[in-house]
């Protein structure tokens, strides 16, 4: 099809007449110029159970179309985080205090048999995201984007292209799409040094003052595991190959392909090991330490069904996989009934479940520290279970916008797995890694503007 | 499916599509995102438009104001508002197209039958009914038409066409989901799909056994070409194109031309216009700056 701008005025007399005809102005879309945004708004309100993670998480995104099928798309996010997070120390019979971690100055102190959790969490994350579609060809479609991060301690910036091809009248989309993203953590107090030990109590009263540079490491001047003022960084590259299949006038699938690979650091700075002697209470902490690079594969499979000549199915299952030895299986399912013209109900399930990494350990035995390469307690790398059952509702306004509102909740049991043999009795009388459940809100509008 | 039924059937991509007959055609509402439900009372509220300016302005009907003008054997008659606003724009179509595009050109009916056989009327016939055509013969002073005795008005040019972007008007009063209004393949739709995609609409050439997709984010397509109606004599194709100015078919143009432009209205002037001028469509679209596919 031959676009050609070059209008004379006979024809600028038609579209004249023809708007007069029908109404002039009250003609939606029939000037190029009138063009108009797509506003989609979401805020999520995540809240772990016990006090812990609370995360309001407001969304907009705009959409512009700017005519042949371009769209333009700008995406703002704002995390707010407060609560606790588990530190990856242990319990023990005794209170615990620790300091130098998240949040600067200052330490806390977790009472005997409890999880050690840094309340100081605190953290607001903005995340951006301009994107610009065309099409390149009748039936391919360009896309790319950048996007851009900023939290207290992190910044990030990365950039993606994508690319869609449609076959067999449309009923096939094979899409290809390649992105990079660039890391920089800056933690406070500096990064740390892996397996080093932390300050368990006391900050610089222990005699290794700032003043005083006698740490074994040339870059830990003041002896506190950290290696003052550095900061350090990652790269992800990832790749994702997707085929979508019209199976029948009432159904879907879709099959991806992705793999990401992670370069750099990986560490979270302020997890940390309890190094723990044979009656399961802590001798010190260690900073954490994870492999310099990560790979994923994952495969993901969905299928899409009309039921009912009304309501909609939607099935998918997702297998991961990584060098660090943790696969997860994802299913997912979810129904869309339609109680009423613009009304839908939509209960949703999700099953999960993961391996932990080789690395993973609750604890370290007393001198592990020094002999092993890797270990980490962060539970997000543990063995665990996941249910989410949730339920939304939402409605397509008359004139109006859309509005949606949906309720989940979570429940996480881990599956404790690396345990020290020789800690195994001492650790046995402590809640090593409890459950964890949250509620999620999702409240969405979207409307035209 | 009878005239005032409407039905709503799933289709390819899981969404729905609510269907009815209206001039002539099969007519067809999808709506992305809706459930059936929803689908039916959208269709419900574009058949009601669709019905509405059919029974209006048929030439089928002697209850309506097109049978009011082409009876009044002479006299003036008062037209309503929205004839009154459908004339004016006939008029200035009229003048646009140097009288290629001519609302009474009807007439020529009387001697035109296009029923695929070779009788193609001799001069003499069509001398005899070309008095009766020409808006230049017609005085028009809004609300009021008089025309000489004998002349007939037809909207059916453009009646279809126009009845899509007014239901298309009804449908985005009615929901803010992207709606497509098709009625025998004149079509609009308010926007892209909900995933920012285009729709994909299939447009039929006779003859050929594919059928090409064209994408439309928003705005109309609206094809015009001489399907099945021709008359053939000594290997020339006389499609049912007649130019109001000779009454005579137009030869040697395309079969199928498909325009896209903002309204339906305007995508089928377009379409219509460029047929009228046989082999030289292509460079006629060109000239008013259209965006259209021409199948010869």
């Amino acid at each position: 099809m031959q676009l050609n701008d070059r209008t004379t005025d006979a024809r600028r007399a038609l579209t004249a007449a023809t708007l007069a005809l029908l109404g002039g102005a009250s003609v939606p879309g029939a000037h190029a110029e009138e063009r108009s945004w797509d506003i989609d708004t979401a805020v999520l309100v995540y809240s772990e159970s016990d006090g812990r993670v609370q995360a309001v998480e407001p969304v907009m995104k705009g959409t512009l179309d700017l005519g042949g099928e371009r769209l333009f798309t700008t995406k703002i996010v704002v995390d707010t985080l407060t609560g606790a997070s588990p530190n990856g120390a242990t319990p023990a019979s005794t209170p615990q205090t620790f300091t130098g971690a998240s949040g600067g100055t200052g330490s806390y102190t977790t009472p005997a048999f409890e999880t050690p959790l840094d309340d100081r969490f605190k953290d607001t994350r903005v995340q951006g995201l301009l994107d610009y579609q065309f099409p390149l060809s009748a039936d391919g479609t360009l896309g790319f984007g950048v996007t851009g991060g900023k939290e207290y301690d992190f910044l990030s910036a990365g950039a993606s292209l994508r690319y869609s091809h449609d076959l067999f009248q449309n009923n096939t989309t094979l899409s290809a799409g390649f992105s990079f993203e660039s890391d920089q953590i800056d933690p406070v107090g500096g990064v740390p040094i892996p397996l080093a030990e932390m300050l368990a109590s006391g900050g610089d009263d222990d005699g290794q003052g700032e003043d005083g540079p006698e740490g074994e490491d040339d870059d830990d001047p003041d002896g506190n595991g950290r290696e003052d003022g550095r900061s350090d960084s990652k790269t992800v590259t990832d790749m994702v190959f997707g085929w979508t299949q019209v199976l029948s006038p009432r159904s879907l699938m879709q099959l991806n392909y992705s793999a990401s690979l992670s370069r750099g650091y990986q560490n979270d700075p302020y997890k940390i090991l309890s190094v723990v002697g044979a009656d399961g209470e802590p001798i010190t902490y260690v900073y954490e330490a994870r492999p310099d690079s990560r790979m994923k594969h994952a495969l993901y499979g969905r299928y899409k069904r009309l039921a009912f000549n009304r309501d909609v199915v939607d099935a998918s299952y997702r297998f991961m996989t990584d060098d660090w030895g943790i696969s997860s299986h994802t299913v997912d399912f979810g129904y869309r009934w339609y109680f009423a013209a613009h009304h839908y109900l939509e209960p949703h399930l999700r099953w999960y479940t993961q391996t932990a990494a080789d690395f993973h350990r609750v604890a370290l035995y007393d001198g592990e520290q020094l002999a092993v390469e890797y270990a980490s307690a962060d539970p997000r790398l543990g063995a665990f279970d996941a249910w989410t059952a949730g339920v939304k509702i939402g409605s397509g306004q008359r004139a109006g916008g859309t509005w949606s509102a949906r309720l989940e909740w979570y429940q996480q049991s881990a599956r404790v797995e690396g345990v020290p043999a020789q800690a195994a009795e001492g650790l046995s009388k402590f809640d090593l890694q409890p459950d964890l459940s949250a509620l999620m809100l999702t409240l969405g509008y979207r409307f035209k503007w | 499916m009878s005239r005032g039924d409407i039905h709503v059937a799933a289709v390819a991509d899981g969404g729905h599509a609510g269907r009815f007959r209206a001039m002539a055609s099969p007519c067809e509402v999808l709506v992305d995102g809706a459930p059936a439900a929803a689908v039916a009372e959208l269709t419900r509220i574009a058949a009601a438009e669709v019905w509405r300016i059919e029974a209006h302005w048929s030439r089928y009907r002697d209850d309506n104001i097109v049978h009011a003008i082409n009876t009044a054997g002479g006299a003036p008659v008062q037209v309503d508002d929205e004839t009154a606003r459908f004339l004016d724009y006939a008029q200035q179509l009229h003048a646009l197209s140097d009288g290629c595009f001519d609302v009474t050109s009807g007439v020529l009916r009387r001697v035109w039958h296009f029923d695929g056989s070779d009788r193609i009327p001799d001069a003499g016939a069509i001398a005899a009914v070309l008095p009766l055509v020409g808006w230049q013969r017609v005085r028009w002073q809004a609300p009021w038409l008089q025309m000489p005795a004998g002349m007939e008005i037809d909207f059916g040019g453009i009646g279809k066409e126009y009845a899509v972007d007014r239901a298309l008007q009804r449908l985005r009063a009615a929901t803010t989901l992207p709606v497509l209004v098709n009625c025998g393949g004149d079509l609009a739709a308010s926007g892209p799909r909900r995933d920012g995609s285009g729709w994909r609409v299939g447009v039929e050439i006779p003859d050929r056994k594919d059928v090409p997709v064209l994408p439309l984010a928003r705005g109309a397509l609206a094809s015009s070409g001489d399907a099945h109606r021709f008359l053939l004599k000594d290997g020339i194709r006389y499609p049912h194109v007649l130019d109001p100015r000779t009454g005579r078919a137009v030869t040697g143009g395309p079969r199928t031309v498909t325009v896209r432009a903002a309204s339906c209205t305007e995508a089928g002037v377009l379409s219509t216009l460029a047929l009228l001028h046989g082999s030289g469509a292509e460079s006629y679209l060109q000239s008013c700056g259209a965006d259209a596919v021409v199948w010869w």
